[in-house]
């Protein structure tokens, strides 16, 4: 094994290899830098290229451009609040903030670190279990997956605001999200679920025009409203002082960012979970782990912390998100799905052969994986006091350049009108939800869990019929989400406790 | 009585999710319980904040601040109006402007037009950016990734 190891590290030093990963970082870091166009897409887009590379080569230049895309999709997330692409939006939530404040640099540093953090979490994991994960990955059936998705949705509560009432909002834009998610064609039946006559439903709501629309043109708006630059009138100097703050803070809440890796990891090897996912769940993890109420009322208002989270979780799910496409050939998201491709393209078979006879290959992909992040993370830290000058310059210069990469990368999902036409109503909504004071995260959240909860539930019902609700893993789960639900709730009357104790004292 | 725009959003939502679950209960069940089970919940949810809304109009009604984007304040709520309906007028120019023209000359367009009269960039200023940003798609899109952007209605009409 240990020579395997060493031997796609030799693969992909070769001048060839290591080339075409550059020139994947180069692609991945501009298309990551751009709102909405996420990563999966320019896979896709690049896939038609490596008919003429060899294995190591054509997993050096894709795997290179995707981890990469991830990492500087953080950048957009935090300068202009628009997510860089579906795997940076909750970065925007805390990250942005930061940024309106003058803390831009130490925003983008937190984000790096803790992206190189968790992306050689995720390529260690990968690297380990390997030869170990088969039993785990096949504990996990239908039910077991359908209440990993229940626990994802639960986490809303933690993500929606303090108080009982902000719960209530929380709640209600989770469920909006749900069943924003059932618009389209069922898949079981065949019925058309609110197409209103139109075929461009038929596929239901693509993620990245709602996803842009609701995070984007709020931000756009407030920024047109306030007619300053994004960080107002602050003085140069500070924006990017922070940069080393930033990457300080990263093992000041090394703990922190560790567990949000672990839960990227963990989202990534469940099938049909991507990236989106995993970021929001190590968001709430971070929002739950607050000391008290006062400590949690500073997440979304600019708190690293926020940002620590998503940013370690969004990479190290790279390397959980390899782990059953790699040994199983069953894609954990829609990217891995397009890596699919490329193995077939190859000629190789996905499965036991890649943990026997091209298992330096499969070492190859962790190699790039922990090259490619590390280079970025340099380049990107040499450069973050120049990039950081951007939320500098007047807002009126910035909204067109803005809006029109907006809409570019929404149109992107299916190539019609009708992509813009979406995201000019998610704009609406989201700066609705904005001003009326309604979180937009549990909407997002319930929006991409929408898919994986009902296709679950019904495979776990046709299966097993109301069985499932009895097996172990799943009763687990439940009292897991039950505790995620009533956390909050426990941990605002023991304040309440200890403060009435302490007046009487 | 006058109602906040809070409650009128409340009301919007608890509609929408009542449209939800009358339309879901035509379905088979297959189709229906996914919706039902999320519609019935957020109705009963919109509608609970409804009451939270219209009990508490005028003190204070929104409860504690959601954990995302604060409105700035500071800016005089007409300008704000003003300045926020012209945002969403500019981005729904943009659209028709692609639904016309495609996006290869929409973008360009846009980009002038929004820097020259929405911004008042200088002339000078206005045409660099806009060649920056056309230029920038021109490379990525065009050479780079050869993304198929659709023609517009007009390049279609004259037979381009």
């Amino acid at each position: 094994m240990l020579d395997a190891l060493v031997g796609g590290l030799l693969l992909i030093l070769q001048w060839k290899a290591f080339s075409l990963m550059l020139v994947g970082m180069g692609v991945g870091f501009v298309v990551g830098l751009l709102p909405g166009i996420g990563g999966a897409a320019t896979l896709a887009l690049m896939l038609p290229f490596v008919f003429t590379m060899s294995p190591v080569e054509a997993f050096a230049f894709l795997l290179g451009m995707h981890s990469v895309a991830a990492t500087t999709g953080d950048i957009t997330s935090i300068l202009f609040g628009v997510p860089g692409e579906g795997l940076s939006a909750a970065t925007v939530v805390d990250g942005h903030p930061m940024a309106k404040r003058g803390e831009a640099g130490r925003a983008l540093g937190a984000a790096l670190a803790s992206s190189l953090v968790g992306a050689l979490i995720g390529a260690a994991t990968l690297a380990i279990s390997i030869p170990i994960v088969r039993p785990l990955v096949l504990t996990f059936g239908s039910p077991e997956l359908f209440m990993v998705t229940m626990m994802g949705i639960a986490c809303i509560t933690s993500l929606s605001g303090l108080g009982a009432r902000a719960q209530v909002k929380g709640f209600a834009m989770g469920f909006l999200g749900l069943l924003l998610s059932t618009i389209g064609q069922e898949r079981q039946s065949g019925t058309l679920r609110f197409d209103f006559g139109q075929t461009y439903l038929w596929e239901g709501l693509d993620l990245i025009p709602v996803l842009v629309g609701i995070f984007a043109v709020p931000e756009i708006i407030d920024l047109a409203v306030r007619g300053t630059a994004i960080a107002g009138d602050r003085a140069a100097g500070k924006l990017g002082a922070g940069v080393w703050e930033g990457v300080k803070d990263t093992f000041r809440h090394f703990w922190l960012v560790i567990r949000c890796s672990a839960v990227g990891v963990f989202v990534g090897i469940l099938p049909g979970a991507g990236g989106g996912v995993a970021q929001w769940m190590a968001y709430a993890h971070a929002v739950q782990s607050a000391k008290d109420a006062t400590d949690r009322a500073r997440f979304g208002k600019g708190d690293v912390r926020g940002v620590l989270g998503p940013g370690a979780a969004n990479n190290s799910k790279e390397g959980g998100d390899l782990i059953p496409t790699i040994a199983f050939g069953v894609p954990g998201s829609g990217a891995m799905a397009i890596l699919l491709g490329a193995f077939m393209i190859m000629g190789l078979l996905p499965g036991p052969d890649m943990l026997t006879k091209h298992l330096t290959v499969t070492y190859s992909m962790v190699w790039t994986l922990v090259l490619a992040n590390v280079i970025t993370v340099l380049l990107c830290l040499a450069l973050l006091k120049h990039l950081a000058k951007v939320t500098q310059i007047r807002g009126g210069l910035i909204i067109p350049l803005i809006l029109f990469l907006v809409f570019v990368g929404s149109y992107t999902a299916n190539r019609q009108i009708a992509d813009l036409v979406v995201t000019l109503a998610a704009g609406g909504l989201g700066y609705l939800m904005v001003r009326f004071g309604w979180p937009r995260a549990p909407l997002v959240l319930g929006f991409v869990l929408g898919k994986l909860a009902e296709t679950y539930l019904f495979i776990s019902v046709a299966r097993y019929g109301y069985d499932w609700l009895t097996r172990p893993l799943v009763l687990l789960l439940m009292a897991l989400t039950a505790v995620v639900i009533a956390y909050p709730f426990i941990q605002e009357r023991r304040r309440g406790g200890l403060a009435r104790r302490a007046h009487a004292d | 009585m006058r109602i906040s725009g809070r409650a009128v959003f409340s009301l919007v939502l608890a509609a929408v999710a009542a449209f939800a679950v009358v339309s879901a209960l035509a379905w088979p069940l297959k189709a229906a319980l996914f919706p039902l089970v999320m519609g019935i919940p957020l109705c009963l949810l919109a509608l609970a904040q409804l009451v939270l809304d219209l009990r508490g109009a005028g003190r204070g009604a929104a409860g504690g601040p959601p954990m995302d984007l604060e409105p700035s304040a500071g800016v005089p709520p007409e300008i704000a109006r003003r300045r926020t309906l012209a945002v969403f007028g500019w981005m729904a120019g943009f659209i028709l402007l692609v639904l016309f023209v495609g996006f290869p000359a929409a973008v360009p367009l846009f980009v002038f037009a929004y820097l020259r009269f929405q911004s008042a960039a200088g002339w000078g200023l206005a045409l660099v950016l806009t060649a920056a940003a056309w230029g920038f798609f021109y490379v990525l899109f065009e050479r780079v990734l050869r993304f198929p952007f659709e023609a517009g209605l007009v390049q279609t009409w004259l037979g381009l």
